[in-house]
């Protein structure tokens, strides 16, 4: 390394060197140890002259620094400024928590149903977006006539759908109890003749 | 012949490392902190008497720069801002120690073994306490032995804070003279303190 570098690095941290030598400077100093071992240097001699009483030499302490954040775990607020990526993730994190919230809290409780013999785990779907995310899918159906939609907001997809599950017409417990009693009874009978038998 | 409108002042340099530094150039920002750690260390300890404590403060201070170069808009100077958070994390130290002593029972023997006068305490390493000595002696010592005007060329601008143009009428002679003269101080130094520096980087080397 040349006098002439380091005369430079000398007028450079006085704010006393061309800004283009110091940008070029300033790049070539971050590849060439030399000439930041020598900024070290001016720094500390400056430290030295600059220094109170009370306080101790300071000697090198960016080295120190620098390590000291390496070692540590970067914080939640520099993941966040440091790319996009991250707030989209974040962003579908919520998302979906928000998401798996309303499901659970429109999940029906199903032991309401439990005194009713056959119909006991018969869910119906009682709005649109139980239609989408019905409690209990392997079961779930919709009690309306195939020719009528009470949800025209869905999609022909889903709606198609929902027609082809309906090819068996099932009648809400809630729509007509009296069908339930005879449904109840006819079952009841039935099976005291199967016990008589 | 390098007119004030082209060269890139202190402020600017500053701005120059901090803009690296927010683009994760860790070598910018080592820079950055050797260039103010005197002064931060100055600040502390107004604060803080034990030397040790001043190293650790200090190395806080300028991690929480860092965490908040994001934040620095360059309204104020780099030098102004983190005086503030200097000024708060030896405030912030102080408060959590005195929490820290109040809830600690010290046994007797400790009390003992600890000096009344926190000035006496000095919890460094043997080696550490004389290389840092040895390096205070020898450029003492330098700074002593260098020529008249090369000392007062350095003392000028380091002690004085003076720029070149006003070292220049000062000492009566052209800039170019101070650039030279500045430049030649530093490096003698340098020189004698460079077997001292590379001893005590092998010895940090060893230890780890």
């Amino acid at each position: 390394m040349s006098d002439k570098s380091n005369q430079n690095m000398s007028e450079l941290m006085d704010g006393e060197l061309s800004s283009d030598c110091s940008k070029f400077l300033i790049k070539r100093m971050q590849s060439d140890d030399q000439l930041s071992r020598s900024w070290h240097n001016y720094h500390m001699l400056r430290s030295g002259l600059q220094k109170d009483h009370n306080a101790p030499l300071m000697s090198d302490l960016g080295a120190q620094v620098v390590a000291r954040i390496q070692q540590q775990p970067p914080m939640v607020e520099e993941l966040a400024t440091s790319g996009g990526w991250f707030r989209s993730v974040a962003g579908g994190a919520i998302a979906a928590s928000v998401a798996l919230f309303a499901v659970l809290m429109l999940t029906p409780q199903t032991d309401d149903n439990s005194g009713v013999p056959g119909l006991q785990h018969q869910l119906f779907a009682k709005t649109s977006s139980q239609v989408i995310n019905p409690p209990r899918a392997a079961v779930a159906r919709v009690a309306q006539p195939v020719s009528y939609s009470r949800y025209p907001s869905l999609t022909p997809q889903i709606q198609q759908y929902l027609d082809e599950s309906n090819n068996q017409p099932a009648i809400p417990v809630y729509y007509n109890s009296e069908y339930v009693d005879q449904m109840m009874i006819k079952t009841r009978v039935t099976s005291r003749q199967v016990a008589e038998e | 012949m390098k007119t004030q409108e082209d060269k890139m002042s202190e402020k600017t340099l500053d701005a120059e490392l901090v803009e690296q530094a927010k683009k994760g150039g860790m070598q910018a920002f080592e820079l950055l902190v050797n260039r103010y750690q005197q002064r931060v260390a100055n600040v502390i300890a107004k604060f803080i008497r034990d030397r040790d404590e001043i190293q650790d403060v200090a190395q806080e201070v300028f991690i929480k720069v860092f965490r908040a170069l994001p934040k620095f808009r360059g309204d104020s100077s780099f030098y102004t801002w983190i005086y503030r958070i200097a000024v708060n994390t030896s405030k912030n130290h102080l408060v959590s120690k005195s929490r820290r002593i109040q809830n600690t029972q010290l046994e007797f023997e400790e009390a003992e073994s600890f000096a009344n006068n926190e000035d006496q305490r000095n919890l460094d390493t043997p080696d550490a306490v004389y290389a840092r000595g040895e390096l205070e002696k020898t450029m003492a010592k330098a700074i002593d032995a260098l020529p008249g005007e090369l000392k007062s060329a350095i003392i000028m601008r380091e002690v004085d804070g003076l720029s070149y143009e006003a070292i220049a009428a000062q000492m009566d002679c052209p800039i170019g003279t101070v650039r030279s003269r500045i430049f030649r101080a530093r490096d003698a130094i340098d020189q004698a303190l460079r077997p001292l520096l590379e001893n005590e980087s092998m010895r940090k080397q060893n230890v780890r």
